[in-house]
């Protein structure tokens, strides 16, 4: 049970957040940037930036507002809510994630609170099949070579934060999105947006950590980015509930409200039931993760509620297409892109089945070590 | 007299589970089938002596006092180590009902009865046409002199073949604008000419439900509890902490660890099929657990509990259904074979879970009729 001071805490956060979400134009700005080509508004980033949702998880004394994950829950359950494109859980699980426990003192760390800077992390990479792989990528004498794939931000963005293999080890770099040898390859996604591949050749970027510190901040920044991502899709399922619930109650057919039918009635029920159970999975996992430091737990933590997220969203968003009858199927209406939304939320770090299997596995080792 | 509530929830807690582990019989620790009395008598002349027989009753009355928070700490302690509830139902349904609503004489006769169990209470509000539809019931009560003659039929009622006395709802006015009206709340003697009860065989063989028949069966008319007619109202009133319990993650959690030790003894997780369903399981009870905690947090804070609440029946017993049928998926060609299955050091009867957990979606209150609750009274769905 949380202090009920911090529960007003994160509560006023929520309606401040929600008041600017809402000002800025809610689902329909989401909908205005993906016709206008998919990308987010860094006009919308430099305010977010300034009414500090950014830092609300970096510790005070790096400048943040040291509320913790709980807090950036919160925000990210509000950015699903109105779907917006603008990367706030990468920014705040990942790139601040990276930068605040590997080097703190950088100044991109201010700049990225206060949204004045964009930066993408590349972490991962694909292999030959075209499935997550190993990283090979490289970086010897200033220099990068390889490349690096599934990068969230990156038609948008300044620098790249890029996690590479070094001779003493993996090292975090930071290279310029204009950097020579660069190319960046746009894969769309069913949201409008765009998820980057990244190809370095003999690419300059400058060392900003290195040694097994560099992995253990990846994994706890994942972690956290994950876990993350789960509540932004606990906002958006439970936004899309919202959408059908208004839309079961007005919608006449045989002279009635569809939503007086019995079936119609059990259905919503069960997306209610749903939504209400991913919330507070989600929620209690953010509260844990904050007061627990083992990161073997943490990360556990985090595949819990992306497994609960996914399974909500896959079943809420597909059950509010079929709710909406034919409409549903049309771009028209916004019941869609919160479908389309969830489609590269869920697939993005690891879908339902993926972490249901790290749970597990993490499960049997932590019984088999006791 | 202790005040409990004036303990830690940790020291609280502490204090029951000692209690429990010291006392309770191990031979009565996670008692597949419902007990007679005499099964249990032995623990709960402990139970008495002790003081706890009725944790939620107040202190005048012989309770513990407990609050909400208290309160459920105790249960989770008794759910932990498996200590079955005995025959609560004069504790747990009638007892509460007279401290609110009976007389001063009622409460000063019948209330020290229940604590002692010298009276043993079954609930007779089913009829075979009164279930979900429970306003529906038709079992008479008409009055003669200074009693009330009953004619009619009782169904579903719980251990009626072991109980003396029942709690009944009873038509008093059939002639009433509304069936929820004309109902009221009466107490009767079992041991009379004109009750006669039948045990019903269930689909595990048990015989825990009785059909109780009313043949110019009478009860005097003090044993009327509250107003005549507003017995349905009464009965409402109830049920408000008994929803929160309903939903409560322990028969899930339980037949987890069941499913998790006798899968491990077969082998069943070397097979990554068996394994993401025992995940996914395992997940749906820890995700409702995280529910749960929320509706009790509201609870601790003294707020009364709204209509939501019935989600937590609806998940957690369906869970409970999936984990005893991946039990049997894990039980290959033993799924079938009744009794305990042998699994190394464990024993596991797959059917009994199974059998257990298939009423859980139908009584108190049906799931059917938690969602149609649900989408009136929480998703505002129109009729």
């Amino acid at each position: 049970m949380q202090s009920s001071e911090q529960e007003e805490d994160l509560r006023l956060l929520r309606e401040s957040a929600r008041t600017l979400f809402d000002r800025a134009g809610g689902s329909g700005r989401s909908r205005k940037l993906r016709d206008a080509g998919g990308e987010f508004d860094p006009d919308m980033v430099r305010e977010l930036g300034e009414a500090g949702v950014f830092g609300v998880a970096v510790p005070e004394e790096q400048g943040g507002l040291g509320m913790g994950l709980a807090a950036g829950g919160v925000i990210a359950e509000e950015v699903g809510r109105v779907i917006a494109p603008e990367p706030v859980v990468a920014t705040i699980g990942l790139g601040l994630g990276l930068l605040r426990r590997l080097c703190p003192e950088h100044p991109k760390l201010e700049q990225l609170i206060g949204g004045e800077a964009s930066l993408a992390v590349a972490w991962q990479e694909r292999g030959p099949g075209g499935a997550s792989a190993d990283a090979t990528c490289r970086y010897a004498d200033g220099k990068l070579t390889g490349g690096k794939a599934w990068v969230v931000g990156a038609g948008g963005t300044q620098d790249f934060l890029v996690v590479a293999e070094a001779d003493g080890g993996p090292v975090l770099v930071l290279a310029e999105a204009s950097a020579d040898g660069l190319v960046t390859t746009r894969r769309a996604q069913a949201d409008g947006s765009s998820l980057g591949e990244l190809s370095f050749s003999g690419t300059p970027a400058a060392e900003l950590a290195c040694g097994a510190a560099v992995q253990g901040a990846l994994s706890e920044a994942v972690a956290d980015a994950t876990a993350l991502a789960a509540a932004e899709l606990v906002g958006l399922s439970q936004r899309a509930f919202e959408i059908t619930l208004d839309y079961i109650k007005t919608r006449e057919q045989f002279n009635k409200p569809i939503g007086s039918f019995q079936v119609i009635q059990h259905r919503a029920v069960d997306l209610n039931v749903m939504c209400e159970v991913a919330q507070a999975a989600v929620r209690e996992v953010l509260m844990r993760m904050d007061g627990e430091t083992d990161a073997s737990i943490r990360a556990r933590l985090a595949s819990r509620a992306k497994a609960r997220a996914v399974t909500a969203a896959r079943k809420v968003t597909r059950d509010a297409i079929q709710l909406h009858g034919a409409v549903g199927y049309t771009d028209e209406f916004d019941i869609g892109l919160y479908l389309n939304r969830a489609l590269v939320l869920s697939a993005w770090l690891g879908d339902d089945a993926y972490h249901r299997r790290i749970w597990f596995d993490a499960r049997e080792e932590e019984g088999a070590a006791q | 007299m202790t005040d409990w509530n004036a303990m830690s929830d940790a020291e609280f807690r502490k204090e029951v589970r000692g209690f429990l582990e010291a006392e309770y019989p191990e031979e009565l620790r996670h008692l597949p089938h419902r007990p007679k009395f005499a099964e249990i008598e032995h623990w709960h002349r402990k139970l008495h002596t002790k003081g706890w027989v009725a944790p939620a009753w107040p202190a005048e009355y012989g309770g513990m006092g407990l609050n909400a928070a208290k309160l459920l700490i105790f249960y989770e302690e008794q759910q932990r180590w498996g200590v079955n509830r005995g025959r609560d139902m004069g504790v747990q349904m009638v007892g509460p009902l007279i401290i609110k609503f009976g007389t001063q004489k009622q409460k000063n006769y019948w209330l020290p009865r229940i604590l002692s169990c010298e009276d043993i209470w079954c609930q007779g509000y089913s009829e075979p046409g009164a279930g979900s539809d429970l306003a529906n019931l038709r079992t008479r009560a008409e009055i003669d002199g200074d009693d009330f003659v009953i004619n009619g039929q009782k169904i579903w009622t719980t251990m009626a073949h072991d109980a003396t006395h029942i709690f009944m709802l009873v038509r008093t006015d059939p002639d009433a604008p509304k069936k929820q009206q004309g109902i009221s709340f009466v107490l009767a003697s079992m041991d009379q000419p004109g009750v006669e009860v039948r045990t019903i065989t269930t689909l595990s063989g048990e015989t825990e439900f009785c059909e109780v028949f009313f043949d110019n069966a009478r009860t005097p008319r003090e044993n009327l509890v509250g107003e005549l007619n507003k017995g349905w109202t009464m009965a409402k009133a109830l049920l408000s902490f008994e929803r929160i319990f309903i939903g409560s993650p322990s028969l899930a959690q339980n037949a987890l660890g069941q499913l998790e030790s006798f899968a491990r003894g077969r082998g069943a997780f070397d097979d990554p099929v068996f394994r993401d369903r025992f995940a996914q399981a395992a997940l749906d009870v820890e995700d409702h657990a995280a529910l749960y905690s929320r509706f009790a947090d509201q609870l601790k804070r003294g707020e009364t509990l709204g209509a939501d609440v019935s989600m937590l029946k609806i998940w957690v017993t369906e869970c409970f259904q999936r984990i005893t049928e991946l039990m049997i998926e894990a039980a290959g060609p033993d799924g079938g074979t009744v009794g305990p299955l042998q699994v190394g050091n464990v024993s596991v009867d797959v059917l009994a879970s199974f059998y257990k957990a298939r009423p859980t979606t139908i009584y108190g209150g049906s799931n059917e009729i938690q969602r149609n609750i649900l989408s009136k009274a929480v998703l505002g769905l129109p009729d």
